[in-house]
């Protein structure tokens, strides 16, 4: 029989505050030992009370913003009761009842959209590591600050599923809250997927697949509960509603010990917190901070650069932040735009260094010039490359393309007078007189071999279709 | 509402306590007892009054974004920890 997948994603994402969620330690623990940004209050210790971080909301209004949300001026925190070693507190402080962000949606690349039914701040658990016979408990993570944004079952295919997650990333990464590196566990999904017969109005048994960490996980993940759900029914079984864990190595998910019932979290009301309460002017000027997102880039070089190159470049938000510079200082927009867009995603992106280079890129000035100097024919398109590569490099970077160029001996002789002499002087050596023969009795090519050998006379600096233009003119 | 020893049980395996029979019924008694006095609230009318989340009716009480150094020193907390190893509290094993 054939069934339509009904899919729905919660996705929790790791702000990133300078510090945690409800204490004053150090929020980025990349490359520090184990519980070494941790507080007493992260310990749970007796009389330790929360103290909540104002950034974490401004970040919250601006991931909202970032999905078309509407932001609840009110809203306050709940405990939700567990035990497990990852949480000292035995309960999470999250947003049961009254979450910060609403209803609101996310478009797809292909203009699919899919709803958001609500997005909450919470604090992380620690982090669990198992060994054979013990495990070990790292609290640095514990009240790091979460969104966890979860979607309305909109999404019908394991390829939307992967773009949904793709385009949160972007999202969250364009609007600056979080440092969005997945492998460290920065955004992490939750995958519920149903099947039900087509043409069914009534919704399948449906399975939770946890703690997915890559778009591609999300897909396969997808792909095989499907195909697992879809064997289980046509043999007239039942889809049991259980928690399943993704193994990436076999791809595969294999069932999990049921997690506690809703009921069994105990919500209650976190009376150490007092509730939020935003006003209007308050939400307005911080929703005003948002950055340009995917969308408004989409419309603003949809014309200008091709689609594929777009979307490769919008998974780095500081390249279409400097786009953007150079679309608003510069006047020859079109041209420097495509230029600058192919350099990025051909030349800079196939470096080996370019995750470094990502971080500090040149001004818009520097690519500015690069792109003046290239329309002005004064550097080859090889030269060109050369130029924009070495804007980067820590040696050089600051010097401008101008400079650059003039160091490299990269800038090509334009100046028709200098180079008609240079030519004079190549057609004037005996060893290129067979060549002019020829040329004149209609051998095409030996103009390639006369070229050459202007260009080696000008050490490589003449522009070759300049020269092509006057040895025509001499030899005819 | 009549509490059951199944519900203390249950509530018991939620937070991982292992009760003797006699905590099961004394607990089990005392939870009784607490939720019949609140339970005096169902006599009310109470369709018209808001609930309420907490009793000191402040709000926006934030701080700002800056680490601060702590009293306590990450040794020192980790010491109050029953087994450490390489900096980490080590627990028996759960999954």
């Amino acid at each position: 029989m054939k069934y339509i997948p009904t899919i729905g994603i919660e996705c929790h994402v790791q702000l990133c505050t300078k510090t945690k969620l409800f204490s004053e330690v150090n929020n980025d623990a990349r490359g520090k030992e184990p519980n070494s940004c941790v507080s007493p209050v992260d310990y749970s210790l007796p009389g330790m009370l929360p103290r909540l971080n104002g950034e974490a909301i401004r970040m919250a209004i601006l991931a909202g913003r970032a999905m078309n949300c509407e932001i609840n001026p009110r809203s306050r925190f709940d405990r939700k009761h567990y035990f497990y070693p990852d949480s000292p507190k035995g309960y999470q402080i999250t947003q049961f009842y009254e979450p910060i962000i609403g209803a609101g949606y996310v478009e797809l690349p292909s203009g699919t959209r899919i709803r958001i039914e609500h997005a909450h701040l919470e604090g992380d658990a620690g982090k669990l590591t198992h060994f054979d016979s013990y495990s070990l408990v790292d609290l640095n993570r514990v009240d790091t600050p979460l969104i966890e944004i979860v979607s309305m079952p909109d999404i019908h295919s394991a390829s939307d599923a992967h773009d949904y997650c793709k385009e949160l990333w972007r999202l969250m990464c364009f609007a600056e809250v979080t440092y969005g590196d997945l492998y460290n566990g920065n955004m992490r999904f939750d995958v519920n997927v149903s099947l039900a017969p087509e043409g069914s109005d009534k919704l399948g048994t449906r399975t939770e697949v946890k703690n997915l960490n890559s778009f591609k996980s999300v897909e396969r993940a997808v792909e095989y509960e499907i195909k697992r759900q879809s064997k289980i029914l046509d043999a007239g079984e039942k889809v049991i509603q259980e928690t399943r864990g993704w193994n990436d190595a076999k791809g595969e998910t294999t069932s999990q010990r049921s997690k506690e019932e809703a009921k069994d979290y105990r919500y209650m009301p976190e009376p150490d917190l007092p509730p939020i309460n935003l006003s209007d002017e308050f939400i307005e000027a911080e929703s005003a901070k948002l950055p340009l997102m995917p969308t408004d880039y989409r419309q603003i070089f949809g014309d200008i650069i091709p689609n594929d190159t777009l979307e490769v470049l919008l998974d780095y938000p500081t390249l279409m932040k400097k786009l953007g510079q150079i679309e608003h200082e510069y006047t020859k927009k079109q041209s420097a735009i495509t230029l600058i867009a192919n350099l990025f995603a051909s030349v800079l992106l196939a470096e080996e260094k370019s995750a470094e280079y990502l971080n500090d890129l040149p001004s818009a000035k520097d690519l500015i010039e690069l792109v003046e100097m290239n329309n002005n024919r004064e550097l080859s398109s090889t030269a060109t490359k050369e130029v924009f590569l070495r804007l980067f490099d820590p040696q050089m970077k600051g010097r401008g393309a101008k400079q650059i160029a003039k160091e490299l001996g990269l800038i090509q002789e334009n100046d028709l007078e200098a180079l008609e002499k240079i030519v004079d002087t190549v057609l004037t050596k005996p060893e290129t007189k067979k060549a002019q023969d020829d040329f004149r009795a209609g051998q095409e090519k030996v103009l390639g071999f006369l070229v050459g050998q202007v260009m080696k006379e000008s050490h490589g600096k003449a522009n070759p279709s300049a020269v092509q233009d006057i040895l025509r003119k001499k030899l005819s | 509402m009549k509490i059951k020893r199944e519900d203390i049980l249950h509530l018991a395996n939620l937070s991982n306590f292992t009760l003797s029979d006699e905590e099961v019924l004394s607990l089990g008694k005392d939870l009784q007892d607490i939720i019949k006095y609140i339970s005096q609230l169902d006599d009310l009318d109470t369709s018209e009054v808001k609930s309420t989340y907490q009793v000191f009716e402040m709000e926006n009480v934030w701080r700002s974004d800056e680490i601060i150094e702590q009293d306590a020193s990450s040794e020192q907390l980790l010491a109050l920890t029953k087994n450490e190893k390489d900096n980490q509290i080590k627990v028996p094993k759960v999954l």
